[in-house]
């Protein structure tokens, strides 16, 4: 009978030969930081020093438990997320980002080595900065400024680390085109400088955070606490 | 780890870490992709599947599926009966052999069906066939097993 074949079946898998499963968080982790053309040694090797059984596939329903347990440390673009249970507190004056000064949206737009967009959602920034010039003065990233301060735009160039997020939460969301991911509540932002140094001193708290990456630029949309709300201003970008 | 168990289950053999490990990349890498109307597992069940198909085809073999030595060796803790005992033990040692001798596409849905305990849904969207092909397929590959197991007990076996 079908049936009995069946419950043979499965009762074959409890004696089935099924060898431990390696650790695979450190070595998912150090490849999908690397550049995509990654060492191999580096990766078995990562791979032989894990060493504790992980749980992934059993976690439903999914993205926030991809972040949450395929990699505690993710890299979406130029920003780094890190999985933290106690981000370290910011300093009470945090200094502000490498910035030469405020200049107009023109002359954002002429330094920048990349195309500069801006959300027609939000309308005319109104501040606008340009931030870590190299000796040639052109700016890695420009930073603006909407509704007195409460939202921040950054574009970033390129996808070298500029940021570190220490949060409790972040989930992958679906941005037409790229990958996302939010940040729904307060978490602390580091910036990395262009030599890669992490500026501990710029460490502060941020609001809700929309982060994705588009045509080898970083894009983060801080400040609103509605997810919908931020993937409408980060789809007017224009 | 489920995917680890599937991967092995599927043939991966000793290589199962490797494409667990190349499986969870591909998976954050394509996550734009996933939209959530299968469930996660089978979607990353999807993606283990593929890579083990992948490494058959690259090293040219399937490892078949195998008894743990103390499921061969040892008596069960608690059985009635050690004649039972021996018998089970025979008969899963057939089962498997038989297992092995079945083509990959039916060892393959046996495995999800049975084995990995995936529905008929679930099991299209990690081998990536239409839900009827999995049915069809299933009662392919129960047939042809019965009829292994069937010709072993006629012949003695």
């Amino acid at each position: 009978m079908d049936d009995d074949l069946i419950s043979e079946l499965r009762d074959l898998d409890t004696w089935l030969d099924v060898p431990e499963a390696a650790d695979q968080r450190a070595a998912v982790r150090a490849r999908l930081a690397a550049p995509p053309k990654q060492n191999r040694l580096r990766m078995w090797l990562a791979a032989a020093v894990a060493a504790v059984a992980i749980t992934v596939v059993a976690v439903e329903p999914a993205r926030a438990a991809v972040v949450d347990a395929v990699v505690s440390v993710l890299r979406v673009a130029g920003i780094e997320v890190r999985q933290s249970g106690q981000a370290a507190p910011p300093a009470a004056t945090p200094s502000p980002l490498p910035s030469t000064g405020e200049v107009t949206v023109a002359q954002a737009e002429q330094r920048a080595p990349f195309p500069v967009r801006w959300p027609e959602k939000l309308g005319p920034p109104e501040r606008v900065e340009i931030v870590d010039p190299d000796a040639a003065g052109m700016p890695r990233m420009i930073t603006a400024q909407y509704r007195g301060g409460a939202v921040r735009f950054d574009q970033i160039d390129g996808e070298a680390g500029s940021f570190i997020k220490q949060t409790q939460q972040a989930e992958w969301v679906d941005l037409p085109g790229s990958m996302a991911v939010w940040l729904p509540v307060r978490h602390a932002l580091t910036y990395v400088d262009r030599d890669g140094v992490e500026r501990t001193a710029t460490t502060r708290l941020a609001t809700p955070t929309l982060i994705w990456e588009s045509g080898r630029v970083t894009y983060r949309l801080e400040g609103f606490t509605s997810l919908d709300e931020a993937r409408a201003v980060a789809l007017s970008l224009a | 780890m489920p995917a680890h168990r599937a991967a092995v289950l599927l043939g991966a053999g000793d290589d199962a870490d490797d494409v667990v490990q190349e499986a969870l990349v591909k998976a954050y890498r394509q996550l734009s992709r996933y939209r959530g109307e299968s469930g996660f597992r089978p979607w990353l069940l999807a993606i283990v599947a593929n890579e083990t198909r992948n490494l058959h085809r690259s090293r040219r073999r399937r490892d078949g599926l195998a008894l743990r030595a103390a499921a061969v060796t040892e008596p069960l803790p608690d059985a009635p009966d050690p004649a039972d005992t021996v018998l089970a033990r025979d008969r899963r040692a057939h089962l498997v052999a038989r297992m092995r001798l079945l083509p990959e596409r039916d060892q393959d849905v046996l495995v999800c069906r049975f084995l990995l305990d995936l529905s008929e849904q679930e099991t299209a969207a990690a081998l990536g066939v239409p839900k009827g092909t999995v049915k069809s397929r299933t009662a392919r590959a129960l047939g042809r097993l019965r009829e292994h197991l069937r010709a072993e007990e006629v012949s003695g076996g």
